[in-house]
C-alpha cells in the first residue's frame, strides 16, 4: 500500500472529470447507480412503514405502501414491553466503553510497537496482528467457561472487556499506519527537552494521533455495536442485554406481531442512521483513512 | 356432576404407573385398584379446606416457634408471558400468607436462556436455593454432579397427596429429587369446522379412516397438519405417536431409555409409515419455515385441520373465543393393533421444582418446595395449563372442556412414554432430534434412521 | 583510574536506562497484551487442551485423543461437512459475486459521477445497521404467507415463483446469502473506493491523454495499484463467510434439516443444547485452523500473481 501512501490520497476536490466517455455507457451507468440505491434505501423505508401499520394492514394489500393510520402505539409497546429504550443505553454503554478502551490499549501498545526502539517490536506487532484472522466464536467456550465460573456473567464488562479485546488487534493496525507519519524528530527534540517516555506520549504523540481516533472508532463500532454472539450467550438477564439481543427476544414474543417488532428495528437503527447522515462525510473520510493507512 | 366425573377419572390416572428414568421405579401398573381411588377422593372432596389447614398449620407453626426470618431465592421460566405465570402468581401470594416468616425471592427466565442460565450456575455452584428444572435427563446430570438435594425426608410428609408414580422422572437411584408439577401429553387437536367441510363429525378412530379423512381435507384444499419445521421438538410430537401406535409403547420406552437398541426394524417401519404421511403432502409445505407460535396461530385461524401438540395448549385454545368452540381434542388412532392400543400415551410429568444441595436452608426449602409445588400445581390446573400431578382437591368445575376431555383421555390411559427429548440426555435428544429433522425433511429413510441412532447415540 | 569508572559508570547507567526502558516498555503494552492473552490466545490455548476431552462442562472430563475430530466427520447428526460447505458456498458468492460488485461501484464511484456523495451514504448505509435488524428485517421479506417477496410475485402473476424461502432446501442457503452480500457490499466498496480514490489524478490524466479510455484506465492503472486492498478484502469476506452465525440464526436456524448449519451455529448448539464443551472447543480450533489457511493462500495467490 505504500504507493497509494505517497500519492497522498483523499483529496475529494480534485477536479478530475472523465472525458470522452460514451452517453450510452453513461445513462447504463447512471441507471445501475439508482438502482442499486433503492436496493439499498427500499428496505429500510419497509421497515419504516411497516412500524407504524397493523397486521390486518401489513398483511392486507397495503404492503409496502405508507400506512394510513399512523399507529405510534407500536413503538410505545415496543419501548414498554419490548424494552427498546433500556438496551438502546445497554448497546451504546457497552459500544463507547469498548471503543475507549480499545482505543487507549491500542495507542499505547502501538506506541511501544512504533516510537521505542527495541528488539522484540516487530514480533509483538505480528502477534497482534493474529488477531485479525482469528474468529471471535473460536474463544467463546473457555472465555464461557471461565467468566461462569467467576460470576462474571451478566455485566456490562462481560461483554465490554471480549469486546475490546477483539477491537484491539484492528485498532493497533490503524494506530501503526498513523503513528508512523508523526516525524521521529518531534521524539527527538522531546527527549532533548527531558521529556520521558510517558510524557511524550501524552504530550506529544496523543494530540498528534487526534485524526486516528474517529477512524478507530468507526472501526470499533462496526465491529460492537452489531456483535450478537457472545451477547446472545454471556447475558440471560433482561436488564444487561444489549439492542441485538433485545430485538431477537422481542421477535420472540411477537411473532405474530410485525408492528412492534418493525418498530423495535427503527428505534435500532434510525439513530444512527441520522448521526451517519449528518456527519456522513466526516465517518466516510475517518474509515477511508483506515483503509489506506492500514 | 362433571366435577365429581373429572376427579374420578383422575384418581384412576394417579394410580397409573409412569413410565420413568430411574431404574429403580415400579414397573406399570396397569390394574390398578379403581375402586379405591374414587372412595380417597370423595373423603379429600368432602373437606379440602379443613385438610389444607390441618396440613400447613403445624408447618407454619414448627418455623414460627423457631422465630427465625427465611429469605428463600427461586427461579423459574414462568415470565409475563408464559401461561403459567398466573398459577405462580397465585400459588407464591397463598404462600407468603401461610408463611409470612419466609420471604421468598424469585426471578422468571426465558425459557431458552434458562437452560444456559442453571447449567452455568450449577457449574459455578451458585444455585438458587429453589430452581425450575425438566425432569429425567435434565434433572439426572444435576444430580450426577452432586449438586440437587435429596428430598426423602421431605417427601414423607406430602406421600399421601403426592402419588409415588408421579415422583417417577425425577427418582434417580431410588432417591427423590424432585417436586412435579403438571403433567402433560400429546393431543391431536382437531378443528372441527374444517372436519365438518370434508365430511366428518368426529375425529376419525381408527387409522385408515383417519388417512382417509386426511384424503378427504386435501380435496377440499384443507391442510390436513399444521407441523413447525424451525422447532424440531415439534416434529417428535407426530413422529413420537406414530411410532408408540404402531411399536407400542413399552418397545418404545426402552429405546428412549436406553434399555434397548434403536436399531428396531418395527420402529423404522413406523417411521416410513411417518414419512408417508409427510409425502403424501398432509403437512404444510410452509410449515417447515414456521415457529410454532406461529403455526399455532394459524391453527387457531383455521389455516389447518389438526395440529398435535402438548396438551398445555388447551389453555391458549379455550381462552380464545372464536375458536374454542371449533377445537375437540383426541388420542391418536391405533396403526398396529398387534403391538400398540389405544390408551397408550405419550407424556408425563416433566415441569419439576428442585431444592439445591449448596442451599444453607435445604431442609427448609424443601418442605417449602413441596406446599409451593401443591399449589402451583393446583392453580395450573384451575388454569387449564395441564393435568395435575398432586392429587386435586377444591372445586375443579371451572376448568375448560379441553382440559377436561384431555382428563378423560388420561383416565383410560394404559401407559405413558416421556417425549424422547426430555428422556435423553442432552446431547443424545439432540442427536435424535437432528435425525427426526432428516427424517421430517426425507433426508433418511427409517432404516436410516434407526442405523444412524443406533450408532450415533453414544 | 577516573575515566575507567566513567566508563563502567556508563555501562551501569546504560544497563539501567536499558532496564527502565524495558519496564517502559512493558508497561505500555500491558494493557493491550493483558486484554489480548487472556480473551484470545490464553482461551485458544484451553480450547486446544480441551478439544481431546470429553467433556460437558461442569463434571470432569475425560481424555479421548483425537476422538472428537474423528467423531466430527463421522457422527450423522453433528453436520460438520454440511456447515463447512455452506461457509465456502458462501465465501465464494462473497468473493465472486460481493467483491466484483465493491469494486465496480468503487470504479464508477471513482470517476467522480454526479451524486459522488449521496451514492456513497447510500451504499455505505447497510454497513450500519445490526445484522440482527437486517435479519429480522429479511424475515419479514422472506414471510411465506405475508412477506413482501411472495407479495410481489403474486402481483405480477409469477405464482409457481413463489417459495417458502427460508424453510425450503432450495431456497434457504440463498435466502442467507443475499442479505449477507446486501448488507457488505457497501464495506468493501468505500475500502477500495479509497484505493481508487488514492490513484493520483495526474496519472489518469497522462492515460487519459495517451488515448486510453475509462475502462483501460480502470483496468491497467486502477486496479494494479489497488491490488493490497482488493487482498485484504478478499481475507477479510473469507474469513468473515467461515464466522457467519447472525444471519443464520435468525433466518433459518440451521434449518431446515439442517441443511444451512455453519460452523458457529454448531458450535453453539454443541455448548448450550448439547453440554459437550469437548466437541464445541473441537470445532473452535477446526475454525481457527480454517481461517489461518485461507488467509495465508490468500496471501500466497496473490503473491503468485504479482510475479
Amino acid at each position: 500500500m505504500k504507493e497509494i501512501k505517497q500519492s497522498k490520497a483523499m483529496k475529494f476536490d480534485t477536479t478530475y472529470v472523465p472525458k470522452g466517455s460514451n452517453p450510452v455507457a453513461k445513462t447504463i451507468i447512471y441507471i445501475l447507480l439508482i438502482i442499486w440505491s433503492v436496493i439499498n434505501i427500499f428496505p429500510i423505508y419497509f421497515m419504516f412503514t411497516f412500524s407504524l401499520k397493523s397486521n390486518e394492514e401489513i398483511f392486507g394489500l397495503n404492503v409496502a405502501g405508507l400506512p394510513r393510520d399512523w399507529l405510534w402505539s407500536n413503538y410505545a409497546s415496543a419501548m414498554g414491553t419490548g424494552n427498546m429504550g433500556l438496551y438502546f443505553v445497554n448497546s451504546i454503554l457497552v459500544t463507547g466503553a469498548s471503543i475507549a478502551i480499545s482505543l487507549i490499549a491500542a495507542l499505547m501498545a502501538t506506541y511501544a510497537i512504533t516510537r521505542i526502539k527495541w528488539r522484540g517490536s516487530k514480533l509483538t506487532n505480528a502477534f497482534f496482528m493474529l488477531g485479525l484472522t482469528i474468529p471471535i466464536q473460536a474463544s467463546i467456550v473457555p472465555v464461557y467457561v471461565v467468566l461462569s465460573k467467576l460470576h462474571w456473567l451478566n455485566k456490562y464488562s462481560t461483554l465490554i472487556v471480549p469486546y475490546s479485546a477483539f477491537a484491539l488487534s484492528m485498532a493497533i493496525l490503524i494506530c501503526t499506519g498513523f503513528m508512523v507519519e508523526i516525524p521521529y524528530d518531534l521524539d527527538e527534540a522531546a527527549r532533548i527537552d527531558g521529556c520521558g517516555l510517558w510524557r511524550t506520549f501524552f504530550k506529544i504523540i496523543l494530540p498528534l494521533m487526534k485524526p486516528a481516533y474517529s477512524t478507530i472508532g468507526v472501526y470499533s463500532y462496526l465491529q460492537c455495536w452489531n456483535e450478537f454472539m457472545f451477547a446472545n450467550v454471556f447475558i440471560s438477564d433482561s436488564q444487561h442485554r444489549t439492542l441485538p439481543v433485545g430485538i431477537k427476544a422481542l421477535s420472540g414474543q411477537h411473532t405474530t406481531d410485525w408492528g412492534p417488532i418493525g418498530a423495535a428495528l427503527v428505534i435500532a437503527t434510525f439513530p444512527t442512521l441520522i448521526i451517519y447522515i449528518i456527519l456522513c462525510k466526516r465517518i466516510q473520510e475517518s474509515f477511508i483513512a483506515g483503509a489506506v493507512k492500514g | 356432576m362433571k366435577k365429581r366425573l373429572v376427579s374420578v377419572l383422575l384418581a384412576g390416572v394417579m394410580a397409573l404407573s409412569l413410565a420413568a428414568c430411574g431404574e429403580s421405579t415400579a414397573p406399570a401398573d396397569t390394574t390398578a385398584p379403581a375402586t379405591e381411588a374414587p372412595a380417597a377422593e370423595e373423603k379429600k372432596e368432602e373437606a379440602p379446606a379443613a385438610e389444607e389447614k390441618k396440613e400447613e398449620a403445624p408447618a407454619a407453626d414448627a418455623t414460627a416457634d423457631a422465630g427465625e426470618a427465611l429469605t428463600l431465592n427461586m427461579w423459574c421460566i414462568a415470565t409475563e408471558s408464559d401461561s403459567n405465570r398466573h398459577s405462580y402468581e397465585e400459588a407464591i401470594k397463598e404462600m407468603a400468607a401461610n408463611h409470612p416468616e419466609i420471604t421468598l425471592n424469585w426471578e422468571a427466565f426465558e425459557n431458552q436462556s434458562y437452560k444456559t442460565k442453571i447449567k452455568a450456575a450449577v457449574s459455578a455452584n451458585e444455585m438458587p436455593d429453589i430452581f425450575f428444572t425438566w425432569s429425567c435427563a435434565f434433572l439426572g446430570d444435576f444430580v450426577d454432579a452432586g449438586k440437587v438435594y435429596c428430598l426423602d425426608d421431605a417427601y414423607k410428609n406430602y406421600a399421601s397427596e403426592l402419588p409415588e408414580v408421579m415422583m417417577g422422572n425425577s427418582t434417580y437411584g431410588g432417591k427423590h429429587y424432585g417436586v412435579p408439577l403438571t403433567m402433560n401429553i400429546v393431543g391431536l387437536f382437531a378443528n372441527m369446522d374444517l372436519l365438518k367441510e370434508a365430511g366428518y363429525d368426529e375425529i376419525p378412530g381408527t387409522y385408515e379412516e383417519f388417512i382417509k379423512c386426511c384424503d378427504a381435507l386435501k380435496a377440499k384444499n384443507i391442510i390436513p397438519f399444521g407441523c413447525a419445521g424451525k422447532e424440531t421438538w415439534c416434529v417428535t410430537e407426530y413422529l413420537e405417536s406414530v411410532i408408540e401406535k404402531s411399536v407400542g409403547a413399552d418397545a418404545l420406552n426402552d429405546i428412549f431409555l436406553g434399555r434397548a437398541t434403536w436399531d428396531n426394524a418395527d420402529v423404522g417401519a413406523a417411521v416410513d409409515e411417518f414419512q408417508k404421511l409427510v409425502t403424501n403432502g398432509y403437512f404444510d409445505p410452509s410449515g417447515a419455515g414456521l415457529t410454532n407460535d406461529e403455526v399455532k396461530a394459524n391453527f387457531m385461524a383455521g389455516k389447518y385441520a389438526f395440529y398435535m401438540n402438548g396438551t398445555w395448549n388447551c389453555a391458549d385454545f379455550a381462552a380464545n373465543a372464536d375458536f374454542k368452540d371449533k377445537v375437540k381434542v383426541s388420542e391418536f388412532p391405533v396403526i398396529n393393533a398387534d403391538k400398540a392400543k389405544l390408551g397408550q400415551l405419550i407424556g408425563g410429568p416433566s415441569d419439576t421444582l428442585a431444592v439445591a444441595a449448596s442451599s444453607p436452608n435445604a431442609e427448609k426449602a424443601a418442605d417449602y418446595t413441596f406446599e409451593l409445588g401443591k399449589l402451583i400445581c393446583h392453580y395450573g390446573y384451575l388454569d387449564g395449563c395441564g393435568l395435575p400431578a398432586w392429587t386435586p382437591y377444591g372445586d375443579t368445575s371451572t376448568i375448560n372442556p379441553l382440559t377436561q376431555a384431555v382428563s378423560e383421555i388420561c383416565a383410560k390411559a394404559d401407559s405413558y412414554v416421556l417425549f424422547g427429548d426430555t428422556a435423553m440426555s442432552a446431547d443424545d435428544a439432540n442427536t435424535y432430534l437432528s435425525y427426526v429433522d432428516q427424517v421430517y425433511g426425507c433426508q433418511v429413510d427409517g432404516t436410516k434412521f434407526i442405523q444412524g441412532l443406533a450408532k450415533d447415540i453414544r | 583510574m577516573a575515566g575507567q569508572t566513567s566508563v563502567s559508570d556508563l555501562k551501569k547507567q546504560r544497563r539501567r536506562r536499558d532496564v527502565v526502558q524495558g519496564i517502559n516498555i512493558f508497561l505500555f503494552l500491558l494493557p493491550g497484551l493483558l486484554l489480548f492473552v487472556s480473551i484470545l490466545i490464553a482461551p485458544i490455548a484451553v480450547s486446544v487442551y480441551r478439544s481431546m476431552y470429553d467433556w460437558n462442562g461442569f463434571s470432569e472430563g475425560t481424555f479421548i485423543g483425537l476422538e472428537n475430530y474423528k467423531e466430527l466427520f463421522t457422527n450423522g447428526s453433528i453436520k460438520f461437512m454440511v456447515s463447512l460447505k455452506n461457509s465456502l458456498i458462501l465465501a465464494a458468492f462473497s468473493v465472486f459475486v460481493q467483491l466484483p460488485m465493491s469494486l465496480g461501484l468503487a470504479l464508477i464511484l471513482g470517476r467522480k459521477p454526479k451524486g459522488e456523495r449521496f451514492y456513497l451514504t447510500v451504499f455505505f448505509m447497510p454497513v450500519l445497521i445490526s445484522t440482527v435488524v437486517i435479519g429480522q428485517l429479511w424475515l419479514k421479506i422472506y414471510n411465506p404467507d405475508y412477506g413482501l417477496l411472495n407479495t410481489l410475485l403474486g402481483v405480477l402473476h409469477l405464482d409457481s415463483w413463489k417459495h417458502v424461502w427460508v424453510g425450503e432446501v432450495k431456497t434457504a442457503l440463498g435466502s442467507i446469502i443475499v442479505p449477507t452480500i446486501w448488507q457488505y457490499v457497501g464495506y468493501h466498496m468505500l475500502l477500495m473506493y479509497a484505493g481508487v480514490k488514492g490513484v493520483s489524478p495526474d496519472l489518469r490524466e497522462a492515460a487519459m491523454l495517451d488515448g486510453a479510455t475509462a475502462g483501460q484506465v480502470d483496468r491497467y492503472i486502477v486496479i494494479p495499484i489497488i491490488k493490497p486492498i482488493i487482498r485484504v478484502s478478499v481475507i477479510f469476506a473469507v474469513t468473515g463467510s467461515l464466522k457467519t452465525y447472525d444471519l443464520v440464526r435468525i433466518l433459518t436456524e440451521g434449518g431446515p434439516f439442517q441443511t444451512t448449519e455453519v460452523p458457529s451455529t454448531l458450535l453453539e448448539n454443541m455448548l448450550f443444547l448439547r453440554n459437550r464443551y469437548g466437541m464445541g472447543s473441537t470445532i473452535s480450533v477446526m475454525l481457527i485452523i480454517l481461517c489461518f489457511a485461507f488467509a495465508l493462500l490468500i496471501t500466497a495467490a496473490f503473491k503468485e500473481k504479482e510475479t
